[in-house]
């Protein structure tokens, strides 16, 4: 179990995945919703995990885990986005993702992977 | 011709025979007493390690046999390299995502597609993976970054124990335009415009999509049970979701209320 970061600029997948996560039994450490914001929550709340959608306003998700990964690289982010636009897993993976959900996910498959990236 | 054994289901019962196996064809012996040439199968399913063979004729036969994996394997892909089946060369990725979650160490495959009367079949020297066209849930020609560069591909998504698989056809785009032609023509009918429904109705379907129960949709829409209830009712009409457990609420009666009352009492006295 691990303390989670959720970024997401839509409120319905913050939700979505704080329930999904929260019934695996972890702690959601706190959430943002742009890559500004995940980078300050980041040094603030020194999150176990996060989950970090790729395109958001100001900054993206990419710039954001190359910002995070810049300030702790053992930083453990799991990259989060649709359907179409998963060819962003080479640069993401690059930049230093340690996972890659698309969505739509479903919940078993999420909890796993999350378990799988806090074990590394 | 090689004889291999297997169990074949005649007159309602399963027979144990040494079938002959040659290149074109198999043959059943006493009491079967059937030979069957493998470009005249033209539907190939597996059900829980037995593979059902519909074979053409007047009328058509359908024959059930069962045996060890490495039987099946070899007579899978006899029939599915010789069978009448829209077939081609290809790369494939099967699953390349599962669940939403990335497959680990999926990689491109060379063999083929063949799709048959009721499935799509993945075939490699390593694998002979079988979609049923009923648990297709989409097709689309689509773009994905192979060595470096956007390459069409085809998209099947489907339904394999209650999780959404994704595998990747990648051949000549020519080729892909056909098969997705094809593919969406033999499934016609899973096809839905998007305009059906709401955008509460379409959050309700990720919702329920991504496992959660009716309580957490409640909690997580604030929408009260009734609009749920109603939502509900809409996508089972299209046939877009189903009921798989009616759950009930209820509340205490009188009497129930006098047990917990009696009870939280002797609770008390004990104490």
């Amino acid at each position: 179990m691990g303390t989670i970061l959720i970024v997401d600029d839509t409120l319905f997948m913050r939700t979505l995945l704080k329930n999904i996560l929260f019934s695996g039994g972890h702690t959601i450490a706190g959430e943002a919703t742009n890559g500004e914001e995940a980078v300050a929550k980041y040094k603030e709340l020194k999150p176990d995990l996060v989950t970090m959608d790729v395109v958001m306003p100001k900054v993206n998700g990419i710039e954001a885990l190359k910002s995070i990964k810049q300030l702790d690289p053992a930083a453990r982010v799991i990259m989060c986005t649709a359907v179409g636009q998963e060819q962003m897993v080479k640069l993401a993976i690059k930049t230093g993702a340690k996972g890659y959900i698309v969505k739509p996910f479903q919940a078993p498959k999420v909890l796993e992977e999350v378990k799988n990236v806090l074990a590394t | 011709m090689k004889e291999v054994p297997l169990k074949i289901e005649y007159d309602g019962k399963w027979v144990v025979i040494k079938a002959g196996v040659g290149e074109d064809r198999i043959s059943f012996p006493a009491p079967v007493d059937t030979e069957v040439l493998f470009k005249s199968v033209f539907n190939l399913e597996e059900k829980k390690n037995v593979l059902v063979i519909t074979v053409k004729g007047n009328p058509d036969t359908i024959i059930r046999i069962a045996s060890i994996e490495k039987v099946l394997i070899i007579l899978k892909r006899l029939i599915l390299t010789n069978c009448n089946a829209y077939r081609l060369m290809a790369y494939f990725m099967s699953p390349a995502i599962r669940g939403g979650v990335l497959a680990k160490n999926a990689q491109w495959e060379k063999g083929s597609i063949v799709v048959v009367k009721t499935g799509i079949w993945f075939v490699s020297a390593e694998k002979q993976i079988c979609v049923p066209l009923t648990d297709v849930a989409a097709i689309e020609l689509t773009k994905r970054d192979v060595q470096g560069k956007q390459t069409d591909v085809v998209r099947i998504d489907h339904v394999e124990s209650g999780e959404v698989v994704s595998s990747l056809i990648l051949c000549p785009l020519s080729t892909l335009q056909v098969l997705t032609n094809f593919l969406k023509d033999a499934t016609k009918g899973i096809n839905m415009t998007g305009n059906e429904l709401d955008a509460v109705a379409q959050q309700v379907a990720m919702l329920v999509y991504s496992g959660m129960d009716s309580h957490a949709i409640e909690n997580m829409l604030t929408i009260p049970h009734k609009q749920l209830d109603d939502i509900y009712d809409r996508i089972i009409k299209l046939g877009i979701a189903e009921v798989i457990t009616i759950r009930r609420e209820v509340q205490l009666t009188t009497k129930g209320v006098r047990y917990i009352s009696d009870a939280t009492k002797n609770q008390t006295n004990q104490n």
